[in-house]
């Protein structure tokens, strides 16, 4: 996905439990967990992701990738940004902008399945394929328009 | 604007009500309370004070003392000024949410009125709640009679919102005892009290949008110990804000606190450790006995949280024989005020000869005979050189005499 | 307030997220599409309270947070009175003027599962609603404890399996019937009350706009369906939601200040619930011959409630 809409494009990612274990005197203050680096220049609710400093300790900047046996993939030639998918994901991890469907998070997909599922395209715009086939492999595989039954 | 009172030199006020005078000067923000006997005269107090026009806060009327906490601890996280005051069940109903509080660092002042736990039922005067909060990671001050009870509610906000505490601080005091019985106060004006206790500190606040946080994670053994200890460390020296704040308040107004209070303790040869409106019957029987030649001092830790354990030693060593007394039920060991003192002296070089009274359960009354009766106990185990009776005695129960655990030092 | 007036889901899509992913929620979990359809339904500031549960358990774990507005858990019980108490603090800071900003729009919301709404934290979503505090409180109803494995709740439906009130031998699974928390809500005097579900997103996120701009505390029950403990494949998760509120197994409706009842969704064709039932593990026991009488009677139940809210709903009650 380009326009660095990611996290992992910003600033890079971590696996939950990597992070370093640090000491009494380093742990925050009453384990209060602050959203953002700094101060937010105006309400977050106006600021893209993208745009938004998070902090160490904003669950953005982690993934769950490694939760995935199955992925995903997503197919811009059929889509049509109904947006069922976006508004269905449990995750925040179907990445839309302007109205137009960009693709998928990887880092925080775990897989779920929901989104092929609410895809109304025949046929859908997104599939499930094991997590190690390649992306274009898979597009290359995609399955033609079903017919209805009689 | 919230109106101002017009207060005299000396009022007439009960425990209750002087604590209730100290919330209004002190300008709460939110108070969320619930009443229950005997502090429920401070919510009604409150409560007048709001219905003429005298506090700019809120008063949450909640429906449970669980509630109550509950609405301190979000209110405060919203980042303003915060109290409550409650007793005994209410204590105990709310118990989770103390040690919640805490650990969240939230600077929220509580006034208990002491009073024991059921069964039986039971609105009287005793430390039970007290002794039930000992480790939720409050700071804990103990007021032996009305005109403390203003002041060291006043002290509390002072010291819970210092940028090097941001702790919950209670206020205990004895109920019926203290908080129903009138006494002279000599109250500070309330510009006085509230530049005192000065304007509330945002800290970490969720009011503040440019800079959302989240409260209350969850932790696992991963981390959940290096945050209870640095709670702990916090807790611990917040011992040195108790005592910069009871400087400046003895500069401001002549009375002076201190975390350990001694009386007539430089040559004390028997002691009493006591809390609550009992020091003041000690120190009575202490003078009383002087008289007679009996060199007798009292010692009352007024800090009980964090426990000041330096100090409770350097004040008792030299003693030959103290009673420690615990007017809560211990429900078998010995009493933890006993605990804690022994703890302290066990290192000494002399180590006195300690022993515990349980008394004044459910709010039987102490009386200076029964001090003067128990000094002179102590003075027998002085001048025997070792306890001549039982570890732990129960003072004024009828019924046959109740001793349990010999000591093995001696004879 | 709104983002945009929602007229479809591609205008609704241009909302900027605020609930962050890398949480650890199932996946298909529904909670997270609710809270999502929430967050975007409004772009005013939020400030949150979690009672105890899946939400709270998997958005919050430190050193992560998956929240990018102000959130509290304290406990179980008590979010409802956590976030009365920071709007009480905000309606006294915005008197004495101590706000560091007065005059952002800010909107208190408080979550919790059904076993913190409907059981342990009853008490203190009472209390605060009786007090009028200006809050919405919106119940993740996935009918049973489900963060602890699954245990029933008095929101668990009859027949349901459950690892406390279990289907065995001689037992059908949970014998009382399901708390109806939006009648008692509305019976609080609550101005404005819902049941709503995620698949029907329009209808749930312009449910929360009015409980949001509604004064006073605001009740909305929303169905999540719960792939772990309903027992489906997490990629059905809107399906099952489809099935509850085609089945009427959880009608979609609102109450304006306890009288005024509006049926918002109606099923083109209302399926039996028979075929809800087929798709959960939690109710398979109940398609043996000895437990057929309990689907009888669940469907006996919908059909009847069914007719009330008409009933209701005509007679402008």
């Amino acid at each position: 996905m380009s326009r660095g809409v990611l996290a992992t494009e910003k600033r890079g990612i971590r696996e939950l439990g990597a992070e370093e274990f640090v000491g009494w005197d380093e742990v925050t203050h009453g384990v209060i967990l602050p959203s953002f680096e700094g101060e937010l220049k105006e309400n977050v609710s106006h600021i893209r992701p993208e745009e938004r400093d998070y902090s160490d300790f904003n669950s953005y900047t982690a993934t769950v990738a490694s939760w995935r046996v199955i992925k995903p993939v997503y197919n811009r030639d059929i889509c049509i940004d109904c947006q069922n998918c976006w508004v269905w994901c449990p995750d925040t991890s179907i990445i839309s902008r302007d109205k137009q469907m960009l693709g998928i998070d990887y880092d925080h997909c775990k897989g779920c399945g929901v989104c092929v599922e609410v895809c109304p395209t025949n046929p859908k715009s997104l599939l499930m394929f094991g997590e190690a086939e390649e992306i274009e492999d898979a597009l290359a595989k995609w399955p033609e328009k079903k017919k209805k039954a009689k | 604007m919230a109106e101002k009172m017009e207060l005299k030199e000396v009022e007439v006020w009960d425990g209750n009500y002087a604590a209730s005078q100290a919330l209004r000067q002190a300008q709460v923000d939110v108070v969320s309370a619930y009443p229950i006997t005997p502090s429920t005269p401070i919510v009604e107090n409150y409560g007048a004070y709001v219905a003429n026009g005298y506090v700019d806060g809120e008063f949450v009327m909640v429906e449970s003392e669980h509630a109550a906490m509950s609405g301190c601890v979000g209110a405060a996280a919203a980042g303003g000024r915060v109290a409550t005051a409650t007793s005994s069940q209410g204590f105990a109903l709310m118990v989770e949410v103390l040690y919640q509080a805490s650990g969240m660092r939230l600077p929220i002042v509580m006034t208990v009125v002491n009073r024991a736990l059921a069964s039986p039922l039971n609105v009287r005067g005793d430390h039970g709640d007290m002794y039930l909060g000992r480790d939720s990671g409050w700071v804990q001050i103990d007021a032996f009679n009305a005109q403390e009870a203003y002041d060291l509610t006043l002290c509390a906000f002072k010291i819970g919102e210092d940028m090097r505490v941001r702790l919950p601080v209670m206020m205990h005091q004895d109920g019926f005892l203290t908080s129903h019985t009138a006494q002279n106060v000599h109250p500070l004006s309330d510009d006085e009290a509230y530049k005192f206790v000065g304007d509330y500190k945002p800290y970490e606040e969720m009011l503040d949008f440019t800079k959302p946080v989240t409260y209350g994670a969850q932790t696992e053994e991963d981390w959940h110990y290096e945050h209870k200890a640095r709670q702990h460390k916090a807790l611990m020296e917040s011992k040195d804000v108790i005592d910069e704040v009871f400087a400046e308040f003895k500069k401001l107004t002549g009375r002076e606190y201190k975390r350990v209070e001694s009386y007539m303790m430089d040559d004390a040869e028997v002691a009493i450790v006591a809390l609550g409106t009992t020091v003041e019957t000690a120190r009575v029987a202490a003078d009383q006995l002087r008289e007679e030649g009996i060199k007798a001092g009292v010692v009352a830790p007024r800090c009980f949280r964090p426990f000041p354990f330096d100090e409770m030693r350097d004040a008792l060593e030299n003693t030959k024989a103290i009673a420690v007394l615990d007017r809560s039920a211990p429900m078998g060991a010995m009493g933890a005020l006993f605990n804690e003192v022994s703890a302290a002296l066990y290192t000494t070089p002399n180590r006195p000869l300690v022993t515990n009274f349980i008394y004044g359960l459910g709010g039987r009354d102490f009386s200076v005979e029964e001090a003067k009766r128990i000094f002179k106990e102590q003075k027998a185990h002085a001048d025997a050189g070792h306890i001549t009776t039982p570890i732990q005695q129960f003072s004024g129960v009828r019924g046959p005499k109740l001793g349990f655990f010999e000591t093995k030092r001696g004879n | 307030m709104a983002i945009t007036n929602i007229k479809n889901l591609k205008e609704f899509s241009t909302a900027n997220e605020r609930f962050e992913g890398a949480h650890l929620l199932c996946p298909g979990c529904a909670h997270s599409m609710i809270v999502r359809e929430l967050m975007n339904a409004t772009d005013d500031n939020l400030v949150i309270a979690s009672n105890t549960g899946c939400l709270e358990v998997s958005t919050a774990v430190y050193p992560y947070t998956s929240w990018d507005t102000s959130w509290i858990h304290i406990g179980f019980e008590n979010a409802a009175t956590a976030v009365a108490g920071a709007e009480a603090m905000y309606k006294a800071r915005k008197r004495k003027g101590t706000l560091k900003d007065p005059d952002a729009p800010v909107k208190f919301v408080a979550f919790g599962g059904d076993g913190s709404t409907y059981d342990i934290g009853f008490q203190w979503l009472s209390g605060a609603v009786e007090r009028g505090h200006d809050f919405t409180y919106i119940c993740l109803d996935n009918e049973n404890y489900a963060n602890t494995g699954g245990q029933r709740s008095s929101a668990t439906p009859i027949g349901a399996h459950t690892s406390t009130a279990q289907a065995g031998r001689v037992s059908y699974g949970k014998k009382e019937k399901k708390k109806d928390m939006v009648a008692i809500m509305a019976a609080h005097g609550a101005p404005y009350v819902a049941q709503l579900a995620p698949n029907k997103w329009k209808i749930m996120a312009k449910g929360f706009q009015k409980a949001l701009e509604t004064e006073g505390p605001c009740f909305i029950n929303t169905v999540s369906a719960c792939t772990t403990e309903w027992k489906f494949d997490p990629k059905d998760t809107i399906h099952l939601t489809d099935l509850a509120t085609d089945t009427l197994m959880f009608p979609i409706y609102e109450i304006i200040n306890g009288h005024e009842l509006n049926i918002l969704y109606r099923p083109k064709n209302i399926i039996p619930v028979e075929e809800y039932l087929a798709a959960q593990g939690r109710y398979k026991h109940l398609f043996k011959p000895e437990n057929r009488h309990v689907i009888e009677q669940i469907q006996k139940e919908i059909n009847e409630k069914w007719e009330y809210l008409q009933r209701r709903e005509e007679a402008r009650v």
